[in-house]
């Protein structure tokens, strides 16, 4: 990898503003994904930012309104184990028990498996033209390339895949972002939507954050009715290996036993998490049946856009959407 | 003189399952010369032979001590790297490797400016550094320009009537056999006459060794004009070729190599290669120790690989599943060199009357295949077993049934036998294949193997020998410059030694992996162990002979009324003398015998046997597989530690699995180069994946050599792909006729099913 400075932060807020002080300087938390792209040398900072010495960051709380706050620093194996979200966030402790190694999960961060980068081949070696690293066109679309991972939505520029299956679980319980910011102050990222952009010539991170913006924490909300709760991931190997895709689902029933409302996200299909809005509509209204879970599917990947190495992937789609609703009908 | 015995060989045990089993045991004559020992028999009973030994060099791997090439550190170590051609085909421009010349830290630079580079991995740098920091630096800052040609990187591409030839020479990638197709009997006539025909075009991807130890070596010329060289390599005799001697601008007597433990070569690590001699090119100019191991993107790619297959097969046959017939017409990559080196062993273990067989290499603007763990086999295996399958299907008779009739193998119609039992076969196996209600559907299958490794009594053209050393304490010392490969081979030398002179394995001071001692071969076509293992017994023999000398001696008696029992050494009268007591005659110089390796005998077998049988669950909506069980039967002749042999056949069943369902070099096929060149995405079979192996060894006393041992470690891979295809197909009622057998794949079946 490329020199560089290494900064320990004392403080999220010493973070964001060395960051922003910096040229090209990157957050330093897990440093699971970074440090294989600066090997790769698909990033060079000129300098790095390190959470680790960063007091607090790694909390996980009950607040007083009812909400949970996950510290930015809080490993997956602590999300996988801690009571607290084994108790009331199901769904992500099951995501982040089934995630990457053992070992990574000691040391990957939340924070820093929302901001990882997609795993793809070509992204993430120099001798391959890539459009996010400034390339002018994706090779994964043309005939002929390696498919097999990529998205089936928003795919027309990057066929990338995001292949973070804890975000679409965050996604689906509406979790908020605290973030800091270069100046210091405390800021929220309204919806966990915005949080993410499109790729673009360029650009590789898929998140909509400014540089020198430090996510914090992420805070799950307090829920006045009870919430079902599911999650599905299909992947080749049980042993670490990334999904092929993941879904997860949120939704509440009303007192005729339909479902009121409807959260549906999934990870690796598209270059972002990908929330899927048509089957939250289909599942509104409805109560939840296995004819109810094919509709929503259905509607889920009516728009979707294949690669031909990735039409497997429709089908895996809806198949992990019904079993996500399957889940969370049995949970509860 | 040469004496002759007849002994009883064949299968040990298992006689519930032998009774129908015509020659399964037989007497056998054989010669044995003077100087060696007849065969162990089949009443023999032992001490450490065929017990579960734990391998004598197990703690020092386990707890990291065991050094490994990559661990080598010499005083003023450099460490060199490459840079290389990402491209299929490209004319190499420029080489512009100023800026790195000129880093602190670098000390040697070397450029191929010249020519075109023809696969993605081609070397066009070569750097020499202070550190791993800068060598990272140097490499990234030199400049090479290409001229970016078209040129087909993978074997369907190079097929193609209007491709790119990689040897300009030629008008075509697609090799043709010079004899033609292996033709035996008249196949046309048999497939005219068929009651039952079926074909089928199988596929199988490349598959790189990826050993967790890359090859490389360390290299450093030493003051007094002699070399030494650690290196990941499966034959220290033969590593020091003539390309690494000259780069080292020494004789090859003055070349001292040393493996001492081994991070896997499967058949990849033979003779030093470009990148050694690379290294020894640097340590001879810096006149310093130099390290140079490859990459992991490297190692993927020019490491090696099994070569890819297509084989199109026609099967004939009649109703009461006797194959008449088997045709087919294969092609494969083994890179961009001439085309040769695929092919696959998709025939043998059946009768096949009636036979056809074209073969063709094709050549692909990709790095070349080398040796990989039963070269031709797995892929081959897989396809024969899969299109017998279909056959057994289409004529209505069961699978099993077919294989018991049409393989003559004495001892591999007992495994099957065995297999059947331990899997199931006769409740698991579905009649009606993919019938399972539900979405996971689960089935059985099964697949032959052979092998025929009994061993050499040369290393090149040489007399394979263990010097033997010991001293007035009892120390004993087996001495050759054979490596461990990971196999196993110290405990096996250990077993076979103590067994012979009354020790324990820890006893004996197994020293090996140096050329400083005699010449071992290399380790390749599971034939390590059976020729070594005759050696050293010979050797523990002559051991004895000669303590006999010295006690005759002492006793006043003539030697041949001393023999030996259990490491006691008895006279007449009741005179006799332990192992070590024996030894306090021995000179302060110690002594110092030979082990010799004779020549194999005659045997009954000429091929080892196995077969293996596998259950899977498959999740027909998602199209992944699990393998939830496989029973693996195999022989290796006479087994010597029944816990490292049982390791093997777990070894190669898991790198089995991992052929069937996960390995596939991908490559782009515009850009020509691999995209998945790391262990992340180049998926491997993990812990969570492998299912329970239920190992089966049946011991068979083969009468081959004084031990009766033979190879192990490629025939136990060989089944395997085939097994678990062929249950895949018995779950869902269809056959994936690509490997790996991927999600998508096995979707893209059950599709092709329903439409």
């Amino acid at each position: 990898m490329k020199a560089f400075t290494f900064v320990r932060a004392r403080s999220a807020e010493e973070a964001a503003k060395t960051l922003g002080d910096s040229k090209t300087g990157l957050l330093h938390s897990g440093g699971c994904d970074l440090l294989d792209r600066m090997k790769e040398r698909v990033a060079e900072p000129d300098m790095l930012v390190s959470l680790c010495d960063a007091e607090g960051l790694s909390d996980i709380r009950l607040e007083e309104d009812g909400s949970i706050w996950v510290g930015a620093r809080a490993t997956l194996a602590r999300l996988a184990e801690a009571s607290l979200v084994q108790r009331f966030l199901p769904t992500l402790s099951e995501a982040a028990a089934l995630a990457a190694s053992p070992q990574l999960r000691h040391r990957a961060t939340i924070g820093g498996n929302l901001a990882q980068h997609t795993r793809c081949g070509y992204y993430r070696h120099k001798s391959f033209p890539c459009l996010k690293r400034g390339g002018d066109s994706c090779p994964v679309r043309a005939e002929g390339g390696v498919q097999e991972m990529a998205g089936i939505f928003d795919n027309e520029t990057c066929a990338s895949a995001h292949p973070s299956s804890i975000a679409p679980v965050l996604g689906s319980l509406d979790a908020e972002l605290v973030i800091r910011n270069a100046d210091g102050r405390q800021a929220f990222v309204p919806s966990f939507e915005s949080l993410w952009a499109s790729p673009k010539k360029g650009r590789a991170s898929d998140l909509a954050l400014a540089a020198g913006d430090v996510i914090e924490a992420v805070r799950i909300p307090a829920r006045d009715t009870k919430q079902f709760v599911g999650y599905a991931e299909i992947r080749q190997r049980k042993a670490f290996d990334w999904a092929l895709v993941s879904c997860a689902v949120r939704y509440e029933m009303d007192a005729d036993g339909k479902i009121a409302q409807a959260s549906v996200w999934y990870g690796s299909v598209a270059p972002t998490p990908w929330r899927a809005g048509a089957a939250e509509s289909a599942l509104r209204g409805k109560a939840c049946t296995d004819e109810t879970a094919r509709t929503a599917a259905e509607q889920a990947l009516a728009d979707a856009t294949p690669l031909a190495g990735t039409t497997y992937k429709v089908q895996l789609a809806k198949v992990a959407l019904k079993r996500a609703l399957a889940a969370a009908r049995e949970r509860a | 003189m040469p004496r002759t015995v007849t002994y009883k060989v064949g299968l040990v045990g298992h006689d519930k399952h032998k009774q129908d089993v015509p020659a399964v045991e037989q007497d056998l004559t054989v010669e044995i010369h003077e100087m060696d020992a007849e065969p162990w028999g089949r009443e023999d009973t032992f001490r450490h032979v065929g017990h579960e030994v734990p391998r004598v060099d197990g703690a020092v791997k386990a707890t990291g001590a065991a050094k490994y090439t990559y661990d080598i550190n010499r005083p003023g170590l450099l460490v060199a790297g490459l840079v290389y051609s990402p491209h299929a085909h490209a004319d190499i421009v420029s080489v512009d490797a100023g800026k790195a010349q000129g880093m602190a830290g670098v000390v040697a630079v070397k450029t191929f400016a010249r020519g075109s580079a023809k696969y993605p991995g081609k070397i066009v740098a070569a750097i020499c550094a202070e550190s791993e920091q800068v060598l990272a630096d140097a490499l990234e800052a030199v400049e090479v320009t290409y001229k970016v040609k078209p040129g087909p990187a993978v074997t369907e591409d190079a097929m193609k009537d209007d491709a790119v030839v990689v040897d300009p020479r030629r008008k075509t990638n697609v090799g043709q056999p010079r004899r033609g197709p292996l033709v035996r009997g008249k196949p046309d006539d048999a497939f005219e006459g068929a009651e039952v025909v079926v074909q089928a075009t199988y596929r199988t991807p490349i598959q790189t060794h990826s050993c967790l130890e890359p090859h490389g070596c360390v290299c450093e010329i030493h003051a007094d004009g002699t070399a030494t060289v650690w290196a990941s390599t499966q034959a220290t005799s033969f590593f020091a070729n003539q390309q690494l001697t000259s780069a080292l601008g020494l004789p090859r007597n003055k070349v001292r190599v040393i493996t001492q433990h081994m991070g896997g070569g499967f058949g990849s690590k033979f003779s030093a290669l470009e990148w050694d001699v690379l290294c020894a090119e640097f340590a001879r100019e810096t006149k310093r120790p130099v390290r140079m191991m490859l990459s992991r993107r490297l190692e993927h790619l020019v490491g090696g690989n099994r070569p890819d297959s297509i084989q199109a097969l026609r099967l004939a046959g009649s109703k009461d599943g006797t194959i008449a017939a088997l045709q087919g017409e294969v092609w494969g990559t083994s890179g961009n060199s001439s085309g040769g080196g695929a092919g696959a062993a998709n025939f043998g273990v059946y009768t096949l009357p009636h036979l056809s067989m074209l073969q063709h290499g094709v050549a692909t603007f990709s790095a070349k295949g080398r040796a990989f763990r039963a070269p031709r086999h797995p892929q081959g295996f897989y396809a024969l077993e899969s299109i017998i399958e279909r056959y057994a299907y289409a004529a209505g008779v069961d699978a099993l049934a077919v294989r018991l009739k049409n393989d003559k193998h004495p001892i591999r119609q007992v495994q099957w036998r065995i297999g059947a039992e331990r899997i199931g076969w006769g409740k698991n196996r579905r009649k009606q294949p993919g019938s399972d209600k539900g979405p996971v559907k689960r089935g059985v299958g099964c697949a032959s193997g052979r092998w025929g490794a009994a061993g050499r009594h040369t290393v090149g053209r040489n007399q394979l020998v263990f010097d033997v050393v010991v001293d007035k304490e009892g120390g004993v010392a087996f001495q050759n410059g054979v490596q461990d490969i990971g196999t196993g081979t110290r405990t096996v030398i250990a077993i076979i030694a103590a067994e012979e002179l009354g020790l324990q394995p820890g006893d004996i001071d197994v020293r090996i992996g140096d050329t400083t001692y005699p010449p071992g071969p290399g380790s390749g076509g599971s034939t390590t162990a059976p020729s070594i293992g005759a050696a050293v017994r010979n050797g523990a023999l002559r051991v004895k002979e000669s303590l006999a000398g010295l006690l005759a001696l002492q006793w006043g008696v003539d030697e041949a009324q001393l023999s030996w029992k259990d490491g006691v050494c008895h006279g007449p009268g009741d005179k006799q003398a332990s192992f070590r007591s024996a030894c306090s005659l021995i000179g302060e110089d110690g002594l110092r015998v030979q082990g010799r390796r004779m020549r194999n005998f005659q045997s009954a077998y000429g091929e080892t046997a196995g077969c293996q049988f596998a259950q899977v669950a498959v999740d027909t909506e998602t199209g992944v597989i699990t393998v939830e069980n496989v029973v693996a039967v195999h022989d290796c002749g006479r087994i010597i530690d029944t816990m490292t042999a049982r390791s093997q056949v777990n070894g190669g069943v898991i790198q089995g699995i991992s052929y069937a369902l996960y390995e596939e070099k991908q490559t782009d096929r515009n850009l020509g180069d691999m995209v998945n060149p790391t262990f992340d995405t180049y998926r491997i079979l993990g812990m969570q994946d492998c299912p329970p192996i239920d190992v089966v060894l049946t011991s068979v006393v083969s009468g081959y050599n004084n031990t009766g041992m033979m190879g192990l470690g490629e025939p136990a891979t060989v089944p395997t792909a085939g097994a678990i295809a062929n249950a895949v197909y018995n779950a869902i009622g269809v056959q994936v006729t690509d490997l790996p057998m991927t999600p998508a794949r096995v979707l893209e079946a059950l599709e092709r099913r329903q439409g």
